[in-house]
């Protein structure tokens, strides 16, 4: 398990747009599951929507992307590397995230090198894909 | 694998560029440069290499992207790895 604390050692993302609360699963070089929990106290559920709650798509793919660099970090531990950049995101979304969700995070590795990555992304919430897709992001 | 038919991967391949890069395949031709014709940056090659890794169950050292300059190199590339299966 990797707390906030190492995890924050690790990727430069902050309040408000860390979106990792916990790594429960490492597999280096090859996988891993994150939590992210969802809570209304977040800023961005007053106007996403006002009268609806929803944990924005965009976020999701946020958690993805940093749960990625943990694991691209964690996997090649003398990277030099400290700024991510997503080049390329495909990912659809099938259920919507509500405040109370626990979003599970699982990346698994296509293909990992020093200059970025491609990933299988996947979120699910009580065992069901709420999103799911690939992404490959530059490091800098 | 011990024959591989170069038309159907040349074929299969110039599919993945042509996904990756969002170019009609015809413009896909085996010479045009992948940089400098095609206008490919280096996590679409890397895309690409991943695609072809994942396709054909191989694995390609990193150090091989710089050999991807086209589609020709791309093939050829690939059935070196194709073979050592």
């Amino acid at each position: 398990m990797i707390d906030i604390q190492e995890i924050k050692k690790l990727i430069p993302q902050r309040y408000p747009f860390l979106m990792l609360d916990k790594v429960i699963e490492l597999d280096e070089g090859k996988s891993i599951k994150a939590l992210k929990n969802v809570s209304i106290n977040e800023a961005y559920f007053s106007g996403h929507f006002p009268d609806n709650p929803i944990f924005p798509g965009a976020l999701t793919a946020e958690a993805m992307s940093q749960a990625a660099c943990v694991l691209l970090k964690k996997s090649i531990p003398d990277l030099e590397a400290t700024l991510f950049f997503v080049t390329n995101i495909k990912i659809r979304f099938s259920k919507p995230v509500v405040p109370g969700d626990r979003l599970y995070i699982t990346i698994k590795t296509v293909k990992m090198t020093r200059m970025g990555g491609v990933f299988e992304t996947e979120a699910s919430v009580d065992n069901n894909t709420v999103a799911k897709g690939e992404m490959t992001f530059a490091c800098k | 694998m011990a024959e591989v038919n170069n038309q159907i991967l040349e074929q299969e391949i110039r599919a993945i560029v042509a996904e990756v890069t969002e170019i009609e395949p015809e413009k896909i031709t085996l010479e045009a440069s992948f940089v400098e014709q095609l206008g490919m940056d280096s996590m679409m090659a890397l895309e690409i290499l991943a695609a072809i890794e994942k396709k054909y169950k191989i694995q390609i050292p990193e150090a091989k992207l710089m050999e991807m300059k086209n589609l020709k190199e791309s093939v050829k590339m690939t059935k070196e790895y194709l073979k050592e299966d």
